[in-house]
């Protein structure tokens, strides 16, 4: 009978430590990081065609994607292109995780942004071992079509426009195997009724090219005016609404005249000649990658003034191009430092610094 | 007085117990310092291995340098490949240095790559150090060894080189300041707009700004001094001020394990920072 209360007290003495011990943690320990959407934003731009290509898609906080969106804005950027990886949004075949893709989306709308989902990205259970995430064989073009229908299911009246692969003129971006626009006009008409069936008003784009003067017969890659027309060859034309377009620049001007043999910003009128001699007048070109790198030892790099000029100049063009619907350009801001040129393309830095590039294409926008 | 076995004293010896309970981790963890203790005096650290790169440099005579001649005025290469440029004079300085005590006498061998790939170069053993204008980089120390910086690249606050009254970049407050637009200074500008009030002024070029600056339209430049040295030597009428407004330290890198070779390379960096040799290979290949 005495050695009860003995026992009770001792559990007691141990709760009181722990529960010491708890209120220690509590107070130790940092607040959940509390990031709502906010209220419902409108961009203020003088020219509503300004994009950006965003990078979130490693971008793990919340607050940093709210607080990307909010800086595309306050820019006067109305459009922003972002990836949406394949394989993480169904890691396992009919198991789809919209959690990250759903705060990106609802963040960018909120900010009044418009966004254009860029679709790739083969998960592991979708393509043969030891193949890369660009390989897709023909055989499961209806599973991408699944996921890309299931994308326009879930964000319908969220997210628009559709970008199906990225520059499937390059070896690399098809699976490290010879390019086929035959091949990928066969994936568009797998994708494009699906999707049509399911979510009419949804805009698929096609394309994506990169711009690329590679000769006929290379291993490497087809040229992006060479491929557009094959793909139409290909019988692509009724499987596509608009097409997306990679305009960049490298060291010419934005107003350099296009040419077959330049890759420049005005090359994406020869696409659109391409277009118009298909029959394809009435469909809008969307750039959702473009512009120029101010790398001071890259060899395709500008100076920085002239970086800032061209760029300015490109958004401009696009306002008076009633055949460009979007100029979204590469790229408005990294997770992280890519250690290499590519950091010289952004708009602001991974600590959100905005470069000059940024307050100047912000005074432009909002003059 | 005697002593009770009252309940409240049974309470007091329970609190006791509580207490030795709660001071065992103490002294775990207390025996636990006493054995780490005990294992580092008596098995002291082996001695660190000997650097082989730098051992291999004497042994062969060689220090391969990874460039990318596309650089100048610190790297560059004319019509029949011979290379140029304070990176070429720096690299060929440390071995003529390095030579006097050694037996073999040291010679340079630069191997030429791309800027972007000169870190994998590095770490795959390609050269034993990268000379090229390398900007120092905080996020790149787990993979490298920084040398002593030998060129800060950052903009700094030139004036007319009649200007005795401005010092520093306070003292430009409330007035016209030209930049290159989109440069580093530009970017330094930008940020202190607000607290400065400065009245800036873009140009394409930093020698356009230097040249608004000359002919007094702007009171002062943010340029650096690779910029101000091109300017003042083809036309003059300008000067630097002060220390950089940003640093941008120029650095030589070599792998994690050659600290051998690293501290080789700063002695000589550091001696000729002391007896004015960098400074002639300042003049000789920056003005």
């Amino acid at each position: 009978m005495k050695t009860l209360p003995r026992v009770l007290h001792g559990l007691v003495r141990a709760l009181q430590i722990v529960a010491l011990a708890a209120m220690a943690y509590a107070l130790a320990a940092p607040p959940p990081i509390l990031v709502t959407l906010g209220p419902q934003r409108v961009v203020h731009t003088t020219n509503p065609k300004i994009g950006v290509h965003t990078r979130l898609t490693d971008e793990v906080e919340e607050w940093k994607i709210k607080k990307n969106f909010e800086m595309v804005r306050e820019m006067g950027a109305s459009w922003v292109v972002e990836y949406f990886p394949w394989e993480y949004l169904e890691p396992e075949e009919g198991s789809f995780d919209w959690t990250h893709a759903d705060i990106v989306v609802n963040h960018a709308r909120r900010q009044g942004l418009t966004v254009i989902a860029r679709l790739g990205f083969v998960p592991r259970w979708a393509r043969p071992r030891d193949s890369v995430t660009s390989y897709l064989d023909e055989a499961r073009y209806p599973a991408f079509a699944l996921f890309v229908t299931e994308f326009a299911r879930h964000f319908a009246g969220r997210v628009q426009h559709l970008v199906i692969w990225n520059e499937p003129n390059l070896n690399f971006e098809w699976g490290y195997r010879g390019v086929d626009p035959a091949a990928y006009a066969r994936m568009l008409q797998v994708v494009y009724p699906r999707v049509k069936e399911v979510e009419p008003s949804v805009q698929i784009l096609a394309g994506a090219l990169a711009p690329t003067l590679a000769p006929a017969g290379s291993v490497d890659a087809m040229s992006d005016l060479d491929y557009l027309q094959a793909m139409y060859a290909a019988g692509a034309r009724d499987y596509f609404d608009a097409l997306a377009a990679h305009a960049y620049g490298w060291t010419a001007p934005a107003d350099d005249a296009p040419s077959p043999r330049r890759v420049n910003f005005r090359r994406t009128e020869l696409l659109r000649e391409i277009m118009v001699q298909n029959g394809d007048a009435h469909k809008r070109i969307f750039i959702t990658e473009g512009g120029w790198n101010d790398h001071p030892r890259w060899t395709k790099a500008v100076h920085p003034a002239e970086r800032i000029t061209y760029t300015l100049r490109a958004y401009e063009l696009c306002k008076n191009w009633e055949w460009v619907e979007a100029c979204a350009l590469w790229a408005f801001r990294y997770p992280f430092p890519a250690q290499s040129y590519l950091d010289y393309f952004t708009f602001v830095t991974p600590e959100f610094d905005p470069k000059p590039i940024y307050y100047e294409v912000q005074k432009y926008a909002t003059k | 007085m005697k002593f009770k076995n009252t309940p409240r004293n049974r309470n007091q010896v329970s609190s006791r117990n509580l207490v030795s309970i709660g001071t065992l981790p103490l002294v775990i963890v207390a025996l636990g310092v006493c054995a780490w203790l005990a294992f580092v005096l008596w098995f002291p650290k082996p001695p660190p291995k000997p650097d082989a790169t730098w051992l291999r440099i004497l042994e062969t005579g060689v220090f391969r340098v990874g460039i990318d001649p596309s650089f100048p005025p610190f790297e560059s290469d004319d019509a029949q490949g011979n290379l140029y440029g304070l990176d070429i004079a720096l690299a060929n300085e440390l071995v003529r240095v390095w030579s006097l005590n050694s037996e073999t006498p040291i010679r340079v061998e630069f191997v030429y790559t791309g800027f972007d790939g000169l870190y994998d170069a590095l770490k795959t053993r390609q050269f034993d150090a990268i000379i090229s204008a390398l900007p120092y980089d905080p996020k790149k120390t787990e993979d490298v060894l920084f040398s002593h910086s030998y060129f800060n690249a950052g903009p700094h606050l030139i004036v007319r080189a009649e200007d005795t009254t401005t010092k520093t970049y306070y003292d430009v407050m409330g007035k016209a300041v030209g930049v290159e637009l989109g440069s580093t200074g530009d970017a330094f500008a930008r940020r202190w707009q607000r607290r400065l009030k400065l009245d800036l002024r873009t140009y394409h070029t930093p020698a356009d700004a230097l040249r608004a600056l000359r002919w007094g339209e702007v009171d002062a430049v943010f340029a650096d001094l690779i910029a101000f040295n091109d300017f003042a030597r083809r036309e003059g009428g300008v000067k630097p001020v002060g220390s950089a407004l940003v640093n941008e330290f120029i650095v030589i890198a070599v792998r994690k394990d050659a600290p051998t070779l690293l501290g080789q390379i700063n002695a000589v960096i550091d001696a000729m920072k002391q007896d004015g040799r960098l400074e002639q290979l300042y003049a000789e290949w920056l003005q």
